[in-house]
């Protein structure tokens, strides 16, 4: 979405420089066939591996489909989803995990790339904070299950500093076992956030921070009302990322719960899941993923127009 | 714009990515291997054991020799993946000549899809020649047809520390109130008694199904297949039993793995665990031995029969091999003692064929006792009813086992008595 913005835009403004009654000059043929042909690879990709899946998804998703035979049921595969409680409890968790990682790894990344950007050991301290976001998602799920399960990294920590009453089943009790992987991934992310936002701290023109310093602007002031606002486009950049990222939360998950105990820390993705590697209902899996996809787009499309939307002029 | 001669342009660079993505494109649709047959004398098998490949090689060697084919093995690490793969390239030709699944309704479930071989004369044939037992047979049919026979046949027994149990004096318990007081006396010198994983994985199964079957065997045939309910006397006994267990400390966290075993025995820290006999190949690959690892069954509560629980997973011929009738022939000779022994002394495990003895010693003492005391035999809970019922009652166990009170045990069994009644329902109309 974003990257059409700059392309629709350019022909537009040479559009309205254009008077209106002249008569609209078409490109020849050649260079139109000589565009199609340059379209045409990225246009194959994208309809072969993604429209034409998804349009299967939706169309599966109206099926009681067990892989082998399958049998029109409208949309009972919806309405059943909507009617069964462990579906609530996986969007409970859903919009715990996208209200987490936005306070989280945006909140803290924000406040590290800011606070030690102009640091002299700065850079050692973002490295250190930089540096778990060279981990694959795998493998931060596995350092994790070791740190949270019962007796394990964390339990022997405590109980060494004497911490005995604070010793819990991390991953066992919900929502305390989400909370903490919300906090695993965090640890995870932040390093992504930092990155993001000191490239945007850098592409803030110097002499507003000076004028502002020079007005007696600093602290707290200095970045809520100069600094922040500059910041915008890499927030929205950052914030809309970080959602779509936490609607889409797998592997972690799956890595260290599994979803459970039961079903209580289980996601849409897990639920999606479930339902279709698992229980081979490829229909039910189908309407989870359809579900999923409109919450991702709407939810993208709504923060971007909202976000995006040009500074009248 | 002028380039320098040899200067790679970005055209030629596009020019050469997309030959190369065309090439690629149109490999891909060329037939690979798996759409035909593989070098004379050699049946395909699909499994998802990486780890059985060397057990295949010993098993062939023998098949060579008494039909002239060998077994070419590839596997799919991932179980959910394997399960996936299996369903769809069974329909078509690109299905290995043999597969590995598991028996009961889970080969039930793909059977009724009409994609797998009828084994009827397999079977005869190696109940005639005494290689099985018959009364496995049943957990391979659907509807009077044998579509598979068995790959392996692991027990669920009892694994302990022969060192912990010297050491603290106890003798291998007899009675079920003999294993209680084991499991007491080894709380309390300070080990775990029972390692007992499952809050989130298929374990959850072990203990419930062994504690119903070792109370009344013929109830959890009936519960597994529709014939009582969740709610009866039996699994409620089962359940306060497993809590007040827990109650006294006799089990380790339910996120333990079932890994930990060899390095607990290295800190002589562990006692028991009930598990399935396949884990002693994970036992000795570690460099445990008969020394230090005992079995034993779990003896029935109160006076009924003694009954063990069966695990069998199932080698099945997909009516689309391409070496359909060599592919028959390896399952017909799999049996044999020949052939089971040398698996077996891979696997380190129990054998269909009462006859063939594993190498190592760990389990034959089990499996003579098995011979002499001829325990009824019930098939595994995670095979006995229909999937999407027995996945998610596995979840209920799970989350019983992480929270173990008696409030809980009753919401527990309700749960799985809603889901039994919904998931019958569906199995039956489809």
């Amino acid at each position: 979405m974003s990257l059409s913005q700059p392309v629709t835009s350019a022909p537009q403004a040479e559009l309205d420089a254009v008077p209106s009654k002249a008569p609209v000059r078409r490109a020849p043929f050649r260079s139109r066939a000589a565009a199609a042909g340059f379209l045409a690879p990225a246009v194959v990709l994208v309809v072969g591996l993604l429209m034409v899946p998804f349009a299967f998804t939706v169309y599966r998703s109206f099926f009681d489909d067990n892989g082998f035979t399958r049998t029109f049921t409208g949309f009972d595969n919806y309405t059943a989803l909507l009617t069964d409680e462990t579906f609530g409890q996986s969007l409970l968790n859903t919009l715990m995990w996208v209200v987490g990682t936005l306070v989280l790894p945006v909140g803290i990344g924000l406040a590290i790339a800011v606070g030690t950007w102009k640091l002299r050991l700065g850079a050692l301290a973002r490295f250190a904070i930089v540096l778990p976001y060279a981990i694959s998602g795998a493998a931060t799920a596995v350092v994790w299950t070791f740190m949270l399960s019962t007796d394990g990294g964390l339990d022997a920590m405590l109980r060494s500093v004497g911490l005995d009453g604070l010793v819990q089943q991390w991953l066992l009790q919900w929502p305390l076992n989400t909370v903490m992987m919300i906090i695993a991934t965090t640890w995870q992310a932040t390093g992504a956030c930092v990155i993001l936002f000191l490239v945007g701290l850098q592409s803030i023109p110097p002499n507003t921070l000076e004028a502002a310093q020079i007005d007696g602007a600093s602290g707290w002031r200095l970045f809520w009302n100069v600094t922040f606002p500059q910041l915008r486009p890499m927030t929205i950049v950052v914030v809309g990322i970080s959602i779509v990222g936490s609607l889409k939360v797998f592997d972690q998950v799956l890595l260290l719960t599994n979803g459970g105990p039961g079903t209580a820390s289980e996601t849409l993705a897990l639920t999606m899941y479930r339902e279709t590697f698992t229980l081979s209902r490829y229909g039910s899996g189908a309407a989870v993923a359809v579900f999923l996809t409109i919450v991702v787009v709407v939810a993208s499309y709504a923060y971007l127009r909202r976000q995006l939307r040009p500074e009248p002029k | 714009m002028s380039h320098q001669p040899g200067e790679v342009t970005r055209r030629t660079l596009l020019a050469f990515g997309g030959a190369g993505l065309l090439s690629a494109a149109l490999a891909s649709c060329a037939r690979g291997t798996d759409t035909m047959p593989a070098a004379p004398g050699i049946v395909t098998l699909n499994s998802d054991n990486p780890t059985w490949g060397p057990g295949y090689d010993a098993a062939s060697d023998v098949l060579e020799q008494r039909m002239g084919y060998r077994i070419s093995s590839r596997s799919v690490a991932s179980v959910a993946n394997y399960q996936q793969i299996i369903r769809m390239t069974a329909q078509t030709d690109s299905s290995t000549d043999l597969i590995k699944w598991a028996n009961g309704y889970r080969l039930r479930d793909i059977a009724r899809a009409d994609i797998l071989t009828d084994l009827n004369d397999v079977w005869d044939h190696a109940i005639a020649k005494g290689w099985v037992d018959e009364g496995l047979r049943d957990s391979f049919a659907y509807e009077g047809k044998a579509y598979g026979v068995p790959l392996y046949k692991s027990y669920y027994a009892v694994f302990y520390s022969k060192q912990a149990f010297a050491d603290n004096g106890i003798e291998v318990p007899t009675t079920f109130d003999g294993v209680l007081d084991a499991a007491s006396r080894l709380r309390d010198a300070g080990i775990t008694p029972f390692l007992s994983p499952g809050a989130n994985t298929w374990e959850s199964q072990i203990w419930f199904m062994q504690l119903v079957a070792a109370i009344d065997p013929d109830y959890y045939q009936a519960v597994t297949t529709n014939g009582a309910s969740y709610q009866d006397e039996p699994a409620v006994q089962a359940m306060e039993m497993w809590a007040s267990m827990y109650a006294d400390g006799l089990f380790s966290a339910p996120d333990v793995t079932s890994n930990e075993l060899p390095g607990l025995v290295g800190d002589g820290a562990f006692g028991m665990m009930l598990y399935g006999t396949w884990f002693a190949n994970s036992l000795l690959a570690a460099g445990l031995t008969g020394d230090d690892i005992g079995f034993f069954r779990i003896p029935p509560i109160g006076s009924v029969d003694p009954a063990m629980v069966v695990e069998a997973g199932s080698l099945s011929v997909p009516v689309k091999a391409h070496r359909h009738d060599a592919a028959v022939e390896v399952t017909a000779n799999w049996l044999s003692e020949d052939v089971q022994t040398a698996w077996v002394g891979f696997l380190g495990d129990t054998s269909p064929n009462p006859q063939a003895l594993p190498a190592s010693d760990l389990v034959t003492d089990l499996a003579g006792e098995i011979a002499r005391v001829r325990p009824r035999e019930l098939i595994r809970y995670g095979e006995a009813s229909p999937t999407p019922l027995v996945e998610g009652n596995l979840q209920d166990l799970g989350s019983f086992m992480v929270n173990p009170s008696a409030a809980n045990a009753d919401a527990t069994l309700r749960s799985m008595q809603q889901r039994a009644e919904a998931e019958w329902k569906i199995w039956d109309a489809a």
